[in-house]
């Protein structure tokens, strides 16, 4: 290696062009253009707090080409949007798993028709779920990239050139977040198929406890924690399934659950609408109740 | 060898090829900025770190400081030209690549007074900025400036000039004049200079 921190510049170009192929601007609000990510051929995925109008948003592609683009979903709890070209004419972005505290990472952003944009950072911290101004972000990344204005809907990316998120700046805190790809991806096929994430909703109040060696032996497994439940909404599918305060949640549908970001995971997707298996331990004795997942309103 | 050290000794190496070029410019009136040495005793820093020009002092990193005076200025492009009698020294290599973003690149200068401080980012953007004679290419990079750091080169990872940092044109952005600028800045100069006592000497 000539020098390496050429190559390491010239890696960094390279992950900079091959994720610029994919990162579109997108013009959805009056102010400020922002960036977005070709998702499929014809869907390019933005953040929704950008998306100020729904008719005439533009999007210009990285080879400077314009297409119109109408609003094919949107979901405001995770900040993300989809928008459908007029035609198929973007090149998807490649993902990236689920990057490492402290791994090198790039911000890119398409603010104007200039050309590529990027910031260097490093992974400071992966988490969630965490509550947002408008909902619930499953999953979070954030970074010490720089969030340049018109950054949002862009695209974190990884030293080969792979989407590891989107960034945005929409939730506030003064500072930017990144939605995980792999999150990202699942509401946008969510918004590809209705149009908006619809999100399960149990109606309770709970909250984490340690589940004393009798109880694990009731559940015949080993199990240390589970939501002790300290409120139950009124005509709730909660209620309507018989679940009462002071159980102990304990699993859905076969899998333990021991903390909120479990139950979270097991009540997103496609789990609304559907009768689901609850396993409780009331008065130290195991059951199971049926409970017909709503929408969280 | 680790990637690490590797690392570690490319930017030691790094910092050998570029301590000569970086120089201290004194003003009475503003204080120090930074400049690059060009060759001839020629100094490039910027218009604003030149001020009026009275009582300018240039200090090397082996030697000075110097008496220098505005020989150049390009306002618009926030460029100014200095001379010194020290004719020693050699001049930085201005990068003839096209800046490309997502590249490493490095200030070097005087942030807060402190000498020789080397920070280190990428190149974010090369972009237009609208002056009061017309539009300038700037270059955007994420590296930290602070008041000390005008007048210093961005470097690349090869340690070539890509362009002169200049705070003062983007306000809170990290903002540098591009080497195209700078070449053409330097190319009027040399045309209008008077030659040299060594070309003379031959005549």
């Amino acid at each position: 290696m000539a020098n390496v921190l050429v190559e390491l510049s010239n890696a960094m170009v390279a992950a900079t062009e091959k994720a610029g192929a994919s990162t579109v601007l997108v013009n959805a609000r009056r102010r400020m253009s922002a960036s977005g990510v070709v998702y499929a051929a014809d869907l390019v995925l933005t953040a929704d707090h950008v998306v100020e109008q729904e008719e005439g948003i533009t999007v210009t592609l990285s080879d400077g080409s314009m297409l119109g683009a109408k609003l094919a979903g949107r979901d405001p709890g995770s900040d993300l949007a989809l928008l459908r070209l007029e035609r198929p004419a973007g090149k998807p972005a490649e993902i990236a798993p689920e990057p490492k505290i402290g791994q090198l990472v790039l911000a890119l952003g398409r603010p104007s028709t200039e050309g590529i944009e990027a910031s260097l950072g490093v992974v400071s911290a992966v988490g969630g779920p965490v509550r947002t101004p408008r909902g619930m972000l499953d999953r979070y990344i954030r970074t010490d990239t720089t969030p340049y204005p018109g950054f949002s809907g862009g695209p974190l990316v990884d030293s080969e050139g792979r989407v590891a998120g989107l960034n945005t700046s929409g939730f506030g805190y003064g500072a930017a977040l990144t939605i995980p790809a792999g999150l990202a991806w699942s509401v946008a096929a969510q918004l590809e198929k209705n149009g908006s994430v619809q999100r399960g909703y149990l109606g309770i109040r709970s909250q984490s406890v340690e589940i004393s060696a009798a109880a694990q032996k009731a559940l015949k497994r080993e199990q240390a924690a589970g939501l002790v439940i300290i409120g139950v909404e009124n005509e709730s599918p909660a209620e309507a399934g018989g679940m009462m305060v002071g159980d102990i949640l304990v699993g859905i549908e076969a899998h333990p659950i021991q903390d909120h970001d479990e139950l979270f995971a097991r009540l997103a997707g496609d789990a609304v609408g559907k009768s689901i298996a609850v396993e409780i331990l009331r008065g130290g004795k195991q059951e199971t109740l049926k409970v017909k997942v709503g929408v969280r309103p | 060898m680790n990637l690490t050290a590797m690392f570690e000794n490319a930017l030691d190496d790094l910092m050998k090829r570029i301590r000569g070029m970086l120089v201290v410019v004194n003003n009475e009136h503003q204080g120090a900025g930074a400049g690059v040495l060009a060759g001839d005793g020629l100094v490039l820093t910027n218009n604003h770190v030149a001020g009026d020009g009275h009582a300018l002092e240039v200090t090397l990193d082996d030697g000075g400081p110097y008496k220098a005076k505005v020989i150049k200025r390009k306002v618009d492009a926030d460029l100014a030209l200095l001379q010194i009698s020290d004719h020693g020294h050699a001049g930085a290599i201005f990068s003839t690549q096209e800046p490309r973003p997502g590249e490493m690149v490095f200030a070097y200068g005087h942030p807060w007074g402190q000498r020789n401080v080397l920070t280190g980012g990428v190149l974010s953007a090369v972009t237009t900025a609208r002056t009061r004679r017309g539009e300038l290419t700037i270059l955007r990079s994420d590296v930290q400036l602070a008041p000390g750091n005008s007048g210093g080169p961005l470097l690349n990872a090869a340690g070539e000039v890509l362009g002169l940092n200049a705070m003062i044109l983007g306000g809170d952005q990290s903002v540098a004049i591009p080497a195209s600028v700078i070449r053409e800045f330097l190319a009027e100069a040399h045309k209008n200079m008077p030659r040299s006592k060594a070309a003379e000497d031959v005549l």
